[in-house]
């Protein structure tokens, strides 16, 4: 069942358009993320979903109900702000409590459910504390647990992670991805983060300059970047520029290199990922190495080619192997299996991130 | 700036030594005096002799005449401070949330009207609001009202000129208040399903408050100590407790009682200034 559907929304800003034809469908219990980078449209695409941002043009159905005209208060979404937006005049437990209050639930049924919220984002002990007296992290899941108490339709969040540090950003991931799946929340995250994307979402909405690149899976849209922009963007990768001389040769500068497909004659670019490229004794492409930098479980050896400058990026060889003793200078011959190099056309536009 | 001054706290005392000075100068110094005046005793022949007596203070509260007054000023201030509240909290939620240029313009427009003088202002009312002025002109124009309507020397004319005088204080202090209220806890809210009065009701106000109180003291201090407005657009029929103390000192050269006067106008501000923040704070932290 289709629970969010964007259609052909739009945006502008006077002469900017900040979001510009961007669709969506979002299924029942699924987490979508938006990703791109700063000024993209993103929060104006979520804000648009809320109801806080009137769209220029173009429709958004929730649950079946077009809701692109109707008041943010009418539209069942539950959203977690970048800044949380606590009230700080409500204990934790009235903060969560207020959705209900809205929505008239009774106020024995109320007490029920904030206890509930509040066992599910683990903060019990902290119903009477005001949001001044809390960390950053429990203030966090507190934001959640007023959003979620009201069962959203839709569930919004706008980068919830960023005031986080490292460590308990990586935790309450996976705290907020167990409890939307446990929930089945239809869910709609935005970050600028990709590796948060990656870990958390179903599906991938990336987007750049208001408008969506590449919809897909993370694994569809890491193996299969629809563009040089998606590749540049999720993931590091090596772009090569050239020609393609035959189905599955290219050739960059005196190189033929291994790719899938292609239409001979084509201006191409050509898309490798690090951890893709085999670097050793044997090989297809010879090289000299720049530089080694070891990163403990893996190591990443920038390498100069004919073909142009490379990165990759092994697991770290065993103190045996005699990659381990490569050092700077050191000639090397590296190879990748034809399906491992990509060809994307070969437009400047993707390459402004 | 701040966090220096409080490292070396002798510098600061400095800084504000100049400030205390003035102030203990041309301030505490004639309140001193003014209470030691309303201890004395008032003779038409010699205007003051020297007493230490409680008597000003006594007749003052025990004369219908001057409890009516009070009664009256009381009645004016609280009714002016309200009216100041209601019609400028909207205006102080545009203007604090309100960005760029025009904001500027706002603000100016704001406190322009400080800028013209009270007996100004008031003249200004008259033109409008007298017999002959431009309101009746208008009505009498529009065949509605033959006779001229009174308008002037009408309680109503003195609440008008009162509240326009405050209105910009009240103004000012909500809206540094409601700027520190971020919008986001309105959007919140709202996307919690409360509607735009709900918000307002749940959210704006209760953090509002602070502003609430600290704008209605001000104004009714001001309301409580008007001078020039009542005595012009009120006429002689109506009396408000600063034109009475001034008539005390001027016309009857009774200091010793127009200082007591003066004392229990300022005692009764006080008391109910504190006594209505009381009441607002209590609002606020019910239990
Ligand atoms: N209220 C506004 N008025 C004018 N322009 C705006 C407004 N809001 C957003 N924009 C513009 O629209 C574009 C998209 O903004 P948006 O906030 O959606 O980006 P974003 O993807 O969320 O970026 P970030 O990762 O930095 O939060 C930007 O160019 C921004 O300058
Ligand atoms: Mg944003």
């Amino acid at each position: 069942m289709t629970s969010l559907s964007l259609d052909g929304l739009r945006r502008e800003y006077g002469a900017t358009v900040a979001v510009d034809r961007v669709d969506l469908e979002m299924q029942q219990g699924e987490l979508v993320a938006l990703l791109g980078p700063s000024g993209c449209g993103k929060t104006t695409t979520l804000r648009m979903v809320a109801g806080f941002v009137a769209p220029t043009s173009g429709r958004v159905v929730i649950g079946g109900r077009d809701v692109t005209a109707a008041p943010p208060y009418a539209r069942d979404t539950g959203m977690v702000f970048q800044g949380y937006a606590l009230f700080p005049h409500m204990s934790v437990a009235e903060n969560v409590g207020f959705g209900l209050e809205m929505r008239r639930v009774p106020r024995a049924e109320r007490g029920a459910r904030i206890a509930e919220a509040l066992r599910l984002v683990r903060l019990e002990g902290l119903a009477e504390r005001r949001p001044a007296q809390l960390s950053g992290g429990q203030q966090q899941r507190v934001a959640l647990a007023r959003a979620l108490v009201v069962n959203p339709a839709v569930f919004l969040l706008d980068e919830p992670l960023s005031n986080l540090d490292a460590r308990l950003r990586a935790e309450v991931r996976v705290e907020i991805r167990a409890l939307q799946q446990r929930l089945g929340l239809t869910t709609l995250f935005v970050t600028h983060d990709q590796e948060e994307a990656l870990t958390m979402a179903d599906r991938l909405v990336v987007m750049q300059g208001g408008r969506v690149r590449q919809t897909g899976t993370p694994e569809e849209v890491y193996e299969r970047p629809a563009d040089l922009f998606v590749a540049g963007f999720i993931g590091s990768c090596n772009i090569l520029r050239g020609v393609v001389e035959a189905p599955g040769a290219f050739r960059a500068g005196a190189m033929a290199l291994p790719c899938a497909g292609g239409a001979p004659g084509e201006r191409a670019a050509l898309v490798v990922r690090p951890e893709r490229i085999a670097i050793g004794p044997e090989g297809r492409l010879p090289g000299r190495i720049d530089l080694v930098t070891y990163l403990g479980g893996t190591t990443e050896w920038h390498v100069t080619t004919d073909a142009g400058a490379l990165r990759v990026s092994q697991k770290t060889p065993d103190a045996a192997d005699p990659r381990r003793l490569l050092r700077r200078g050191d000639g090397v011959m590296l190879d990748w299996r034809p399906e491992a190099g990509r060809l994307l056309s070969d437009s400047n536009e993707g390459e402004q991130a | 700036m701040n966090e220096s001054g409080r490292a070396a706290g002798r510098p600061v005392a400095a800084l504000v030594l100049p400030a205390v000075v003035l102030v203990l100068l041309m301030m505490v110094a004639p309140m001193v005096l003014l209470f030691r005046y309303s201890l004395n005793i008032f003779s038409p022949t010699e205007l003051m002799i020297q007493a230490l007596t409680a008597r000003n203070y006594l007749s003052a509260v025990t004369d219908p005449y001057y409890l009516a007054v009070m009664a009256t000023t009381i009645r004016m201030a609280v009714l002016c401070t309200l009216i100041a509240l209601a019609a400028g909290f909207p205006a102080a939620y545009t203007l604090a949330r309100m960005r760029g240029r025009w904001k500027a313009w706002l603000t100016l427009a704001t406190v322009f009207p400080l800028m013209v003088g009270n007996v100004v202002r008031a003249a200004g009312w008259m033109t409008l609001l007298g017999n002959a002025g431009l309101l009746n002109a208008a009505l009498k124009a529009s065949g509605l009202f033959p006779d001229p309507v009174q308008l002037m020397y009408t309680p109503m004319a003195v609440a008008l000129g009162i509240v326009t005088v405050v209105l910009p204080y009240m103004i000012l202090t909500l809206a540094s208040v409601i700027e520190g209220i971020p919008r986001g806890l309105e959007e919140a809210a709202l996307n919690l399903g409360a509607r735009p009065l709900t918000v307002f009701r749940r959210v704006v106000l209760p953090l509002a408050l602070p502003g609430v109180v600290a704008g209605s003291a001000l104004v009714f201090i001001l309301c409580m100590n008007a001078y020039a407005t009542p005595i012009l657009l009120g006429g002689p029929q109506f009396t408000m407790m600063a034109p009475a103390v001034y008539d005390q000192f001027v016309k009857t050269t009774n200091w010793p009682f127009g200082a007591a006067l003066a004392f229990i106008l300022l005692a009764v501000t006080l008391a109910l200034t504190l006594a209505g923040r009381a009441l607002l704070q209590r609002r606020r932290h019910p239990a």
